[in-house]
């Protein structure tokens, strides 16, 4: 079919051959589906992203990527590499690795540098995603010196920049104080509304129902556990428990002790 | 308290990983005198680069001390008109001259390496030593020369931004490898001190302060290798995001390099001084 971004086949990867990071990976990502992956720490997800993003190749199975099959071959013709760049766009979940450059400014233009966008349309780039991400006044500002909410908000923009249909985020939220990580969901709803495919990982479950209709978990052993609509599998608390991603919450309400599990920012009803 | 008096002793470890991080910051504060508006800052970076080769040859070439003086002035001059503060300026530079010379320079002062009129003599430890004049003339030129050289190079670095710097180095021809090697040090230099103070912090966060001189050492040895893996991992990571963005291996600025009237008058100028400086020598 023509909508369809990713198709995965029983990809496998491990680091140095020895450190198993997927295994028997098998999905397919629709042209303007949100997708998210959760799962705890090391289950994967990064590495996923990252082979998405075809900046490393799986030891066995099949990417198919806008059609194509995405591996070193194809992504070393110049060409494609363009072509593939300026169409996925991601978030790495480190912004220090990301934000290479002296100045925000130049980091914000250098995607668009990169792939050769003429003048013009650089600097109505800028403009637009200083603007979207409220960050006009960090312009000349070295992007390390920035505070980590700052520095993410650079590295969205640095991506956006590109305006690739296709974007990316790893842990987009983390360690973001309550505003700003509504920000970024405002963000990515209206991304949506605009019929970009977002793929998003994350442990941060209440913004899953927001973000993603379709949820990926995964396990502990590498695998995909489960796949579905959001609602779906934000209801089966027992699964989510079982993987780390909600705890079981101990408290007392007047009078009586209980204990329920519990998403992060739950409010309790005493 | 406890805490603030080791901190003030400042033992093994601390030093190192201050001075470490302080060497790191101070590396990216130079993009700072780039950005400023200064008369270097306004030329053009190929052609700034061309002129600062010029001077350099020239302070190479020169035999006499005094007219290297002279280029050296002219190095300070252009620094104030620059924006970069004096006093900083030659901190920056005498720092690093030593290093080169001292070496060199002090063995030659004297009577067993260069051969001569002697001027002065002292004894030391049973021995003769004897100062000559070819000697002292010697080591001034050589000194002149280094200050001017290592001035120049760093007056040059400290008024151009490093991305402008690579873009020049490509347009001269040289190899993307090379290029591509110095911009990723550059890119990660920063990560590197990061990790460094982290860790550090870790450490403290860990075991309370580090007081015991050889434990400071015995933590510093296996630091050493565990950020030697780090900073593997972190160049892979860097080049993962240049390359998510597109990056091919060609650097790319926003600003186009233009070289206007002022430019072209500034080349001219440069090569009247270094033809007036070779001339006054001549004549001499
Ligand atoms: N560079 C590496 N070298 C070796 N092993 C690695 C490397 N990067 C990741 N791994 C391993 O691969 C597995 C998956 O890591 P990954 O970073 O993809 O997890 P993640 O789901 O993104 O975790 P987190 O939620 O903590 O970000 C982990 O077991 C990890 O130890
Ligand atoms: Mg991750």
């Amino acid at each position: 079919m023509n909508d369809r971004i990713f198709k995965l086949t029983d990809v496998q990867y491990s680091y140095l051959g020895k450190y198993p990071a997927l295994r028997d990976i098998n999905m397919t990502i629709r042209k303007g589906e949100q997708v998210a992956l959760i799962g705890s720490n090391g289950t994967g997800k990064s590495t996923l992203l990252h082979i998405l993003d075809g900046l490393i190749f799986p030891d066995r199975g099949e990417v198919i990527a806008l059609g194509q099959t995405l591996n070193e071959d194809y992504l070393s013709d110049e060409k494609n590499a363009h072509l593939f760049r300026s169409k996925v766009g991601l978030v790495f979940q480190n912004a220090d690795i990301q934000l290479f450059c002296p100045s925000v400014k130049e980091d914000i233009v250098f995607g668009p540098l990169q792939l050769g966008f003429n003048d013009k349309i650089i600097a109505d780039r800028l403009a637009q995603v200083l603007e979207i991400l409220e960050i006009g006044h960090l312009l000349e500002r070295i992007p390390h010196q920035l505070s980590i909410g700052e520095k993410r908000k650079v590295a969205i923009a640095s991506v956006l920049a590109i305006d690739p249909e296709i974007i990316i985020f790893d842990e987009p939220t983390a360690g973001l104080d309550p505003l700003t990580v509504r920000h970024i969901v405002d963000f990515i709803v209206k991304a949506k509304q605009k019929g970009k495919t977002i793929i998003t990982a994350t442990h941060d479950l209440h913004i899953v129902g927001e973000i993603a209709d379709t949820v990926y978990l995964f396990g502990k052993d590498k695998r995909i556990i489960k796949q579905g609509p959001a609602e779906k599998i934000l209801e089966d608390k027992i699964l989510l428990q079982e993987n780390n991603l909600i705890h079981i919450h101990g408290h007392s309400h007047t009078g009586f002790t209980h204990a329920h599990p519990h998403l992060p920012t739950e409010k309790h009803s005493n | 308290m406890i805490r603030t008096t080791s901190i003030k002793n400042g033992n093994f470890l601390e030093r190192s990983a201050l001075s470490a991080l302080s060497f790191v910051k101070n590396a990216t504060l130079y993009e700072e005198f780039a950005v400023n508006k200064g008369f270097l800052q306004s030329l053009e970076p190929r052609i700034k680069t061309i002129v600062f080769l010029f001077f350099l040859i020239t302070a190479v070439c020169l035999k006499s001390a005094i007219f290297i003086a002279l280029l050296y002035l002219l190095c300070l001059t252009l620094a104030f008109c620059s924006g970069v503060p004096i006093i900083f300026f030659l901190v920056r530079t005498w720092v690093f001259i030593p290093i080169f010379s001292l070496c060199i320079v002090i063995p030659s002062l004297f009577s067993f390496v260069s051969g001569g009129q002697a001027i002065a003599s002292f004894h030391a430890l049973g021995i003769k030593f004897i100062i000559t004049r070819q000697g002292l003339d010697g080591a001034v030129l050589f000194v002149a020369r280094i200050a001017t050289s290592v001035s120049l190079v760093v007056l040059l670095s400290l008024t151009t931004r490093h991305g402008e710097l690579l873009k020049v180095l490509r347009n001269f021809k040289v190899p993307q490898v090379f290029v591509l090697t110095v911009s990723m040090c550059y890119r990660y230099l920063y990560l590197f001190a990061v990790i460094i103070e982290n860790i550090f912090i870790a450490i403290k966060s860990r075991v309370g302060i580090v007081s015991h001189h050889g434990k400071g050492q015995h933590i510093v040895a296996w630091n050493i290798a565990n950020t030697y893996n780090k900073s593997t991992q972190l160049s892979e990571d860097v080049y993962k995001a240049m390359l998510s963005r597109g990056y091919s291996g060609e650097p790319r600025l926003l600003e186009k390099f233009h070289p206007q009237l002022k430019d072209w008058f500034c080349l001219i100028g440069s090569v009247i001084v270094s033809a007036c400086l070779f001339y006054m020598e001549l004549r001499k």
